[in-house]
């Protein structure tokens, strides 16, 4: 079934994009991400002009994020201050971020700085959280136990940084953290959020659980809170330089937000250490394509852009 | 009324001789006359390409040429590079003022062409003319990006460089299919039809083709475009309330 999008200006398989819906839409809702780094691709695969694929991926996330947070919401694992918090230092750092976007698309080389900067992030994640969910899995099964290094770099931040001002306590979260970890956190990420074009969940995530140390239980849901936000403001900007197709958006917003929902359920099924490996699975699968299409001699060494 | 298109091929056909006939002086002096089964494209939700039938008549000598070109566009065109085994962009080339779409018909056989007539008239893969900007170094470069450009957009449907046939009726009577794949521009087309005897021209006759968005895709294009912060608060609260909506029905019917 084709119907001609009017924004994008060229006619898709409905069907196609129906499907991707409820795929994103699933990944997001069970692992608390927005699901933008999956989509994205997807959508540029089928054919949709990147500059509208990543608009549209990221209304998309507000609808998938905002059907899943009310799930956690309603269970009390969203900790709405923290993600406050989180909102104001992600805005301050994709503003930063455009900037760098905007100088590197004038190179003409921001396809390339893209796919090195998912390649690096993806993977260093990826693999981290490998390591730690198979020693958790390990250790839960077999009762094997490592040492834990007390003088990690991130034991040594943590400690630094309880001697900073501003010491706030977070409830919800059950921590005491100076405002800035979580600020400079959220502000770095935000860089990242706007070169990548994607919500920035799965960055996140593991920097809640590692460097935040925040209760497990409302790690996702805060998370899904200020993706919200992110991607509110994403889609705004892109509204506004008229890369948003609202049908397109339309039909991927419908299906991710039902497919969120059964995401969100199927997440409480299962226990975390197993979620984290898929998530950890999934995160080190997209990487590899990446490196692989990196390296592999493109299809068409031309590339035509069609300018409006 | 509609007509099957055999049945609309003869009555165009019929047109056409009429024409010759009340017309035969003016032909004279204008000696190819032509039609066109349709002035407009619309582009709806469901579009998926336009056929449109040309049709006209010519005196005994002559060939006739018919070309039929896109709204003008920019493109960018980049060639990847390879470094450290990493591809990158490497030549990045600006293309002004191209044809969106171009096509070609004609009655010559191809030993007899005309070469400089076509060249002047920019008809013909040749004679094409490309205005390229940025790393361009030599002739080679341009020639490589132009052709590769061409071969793209044949690929696309966009283009077809390898001159079609016009089919004729009679000796006089000719008749041409123009096809748009389902991805055109919108804009203004024109079809040109050349009359060409021994390597002049003889007439010239220019019909337009609007393509353009009508109905609820036109509505939303000039909306986004004219409105777009409505179009933006627009398209953030239907996520807000659908992912809302979602979760609500969910949680009505599938319990928590």
């Amino acid at each position: 079934m084709q119907i001609y999008l009017p924004v994008a200006e060229i006619p898709i398989n409905i069907i196609v994009i129906l499907i991707f819906g409820l795929m994103t839409g699933f990944i997001a809702g069970m692992f608390g991400i927005g699901g933008g780094f999956l989509a994205t691709p997807l959508l540029i695969f089928v054919g949709i002009p990147p500059a509208i694929a990543v608009a549209t991926s990221t209304n998309q996330i507000i609808a998938s994020s905002t059907s899943g947070l009310l799930v956690h919401l309603r269970k009390g694992n969203v900790d709405i201050k923290m993600g406050l918090v989180l909102v104001c230092g992600g805005f301050v750092g994709s503003f930063f971020g455009m900037f760098i976007f905007k100088a590197l698309q004038k190179t003409g080389q921001i396809d390339i700085a893209v796919s090195i900067i998912y390649v690096v992030f993806l993977g260093a994640i990826g693999i981290n959280m490998m390591i730690s969910s198979i020693k958790e899995l390990l250790q839960k099964k077999y009762g094997i136990t490592w040492e834990k290094k007390k003088d990690s770099r991130i034991t040594k931040f943590i400690a630094r940084a309880k001697k900073w001002p501003l010491q706030v306590n977070f409830p919800c979260s059950k921590i005491k953290v100076s405002i800035f970890v979580p600020l400079i956190l959220s502000m770095l990420i935000g860089v990242l959020v706007s070169l990548m074009g994607i919500g920035g969940g799965f960055l996140m995530i593991p920097a809640m659980i590692s460097i935040l140390k925040m209760r497990p239980q409302v790690v996702i849901g805060t998370s899904l809170f200020q993706i919200i936000f992110i991607a509110a403001n994403a889609t705004f900007l892109q509204a506004l330089s008229n890369n948003l197709d609202i049908v397109l958006a339309i039909f991927m917003i419908f299906t991710s937000a039902i497919g969120s929902q059964i995401g969100t359920k199927t997440s409480y099924k299962i226990d975390s250490e197993s979620l984290r490996s898929f998530l950890a699975l999934l995160i080190l699968a997209v990487c590899t394509k990446m490196l692989i299409s990196l390296f592999s001699k493109p299809e068409s060494l031309y590339a035509i852009e069609f300018i409006k | 009324m509609t007509l099957p298109r055999f049945d609309k091929t003869i009555l165009l056909c019929l047109l056409t001789a009429l024409l010759t006939l009340f017309f035969s002086k003016k032909l004279l002096a204008n000696p190819i006359i032509s039609g066109i089964s349709a002035n407009e494209i619309e582009i709806d939700t469901s579009f998926k390409g336009a056929k449109i039938l040309l049709f006209g008549a010519k005196g005994y000598v002559g060939n006739v040429v018919v070309a039929v070109r896109g709204p003008k566009k920019d493109f960018i065109i980049t060639k990847k590079d390879r470094i450290f085994g990493v591809w990158y962009n490497g030549k990045r080339v600006n293309l002004r003022d191209s044809y969106s779409y171009y096509s070609l018909f004609s009655t010559f056989s191809d030993q007899k062409l005309p070469e400089q007539l076509l060249s002047d008239l920019e008809l013909g893969k040749d004679n094409l003319s490309f205005n390229f900007y940025g790393d361009i170094e030599n002739k080679n470069d341009s020639e490589d990006f132009k052709l590769y450009f061409i071969d793209k957009l044949e690929q696309e449907k966009l283009y077809s460089t390898n001159v079609k046939k016009v089919s004729f009726l009679n000796e006089t009577l000719f008749k041409v299919m123009l096809e748009f794949p389902k991805t055109i521009s919108r804009g203004t087309y024109s079809v040109d039809i050349y009359l060409i005897d021994d390597g002049s021209l003889i007439s010239y006759q220019s019909i337009p083709i609007y393509v353009k968005q009508t109905g609820i895709s036109a509505k939303i294009f000039d909306f986004a475009h004219k409105e777009s912060f409505l179009y933006a608060v627009l398209s953030i609260s239907i996520a807000l309330f659908v992912g809302w909506f979602t979760n609500f029905c969910f949680c009505r019917f599938f319990g928590q």
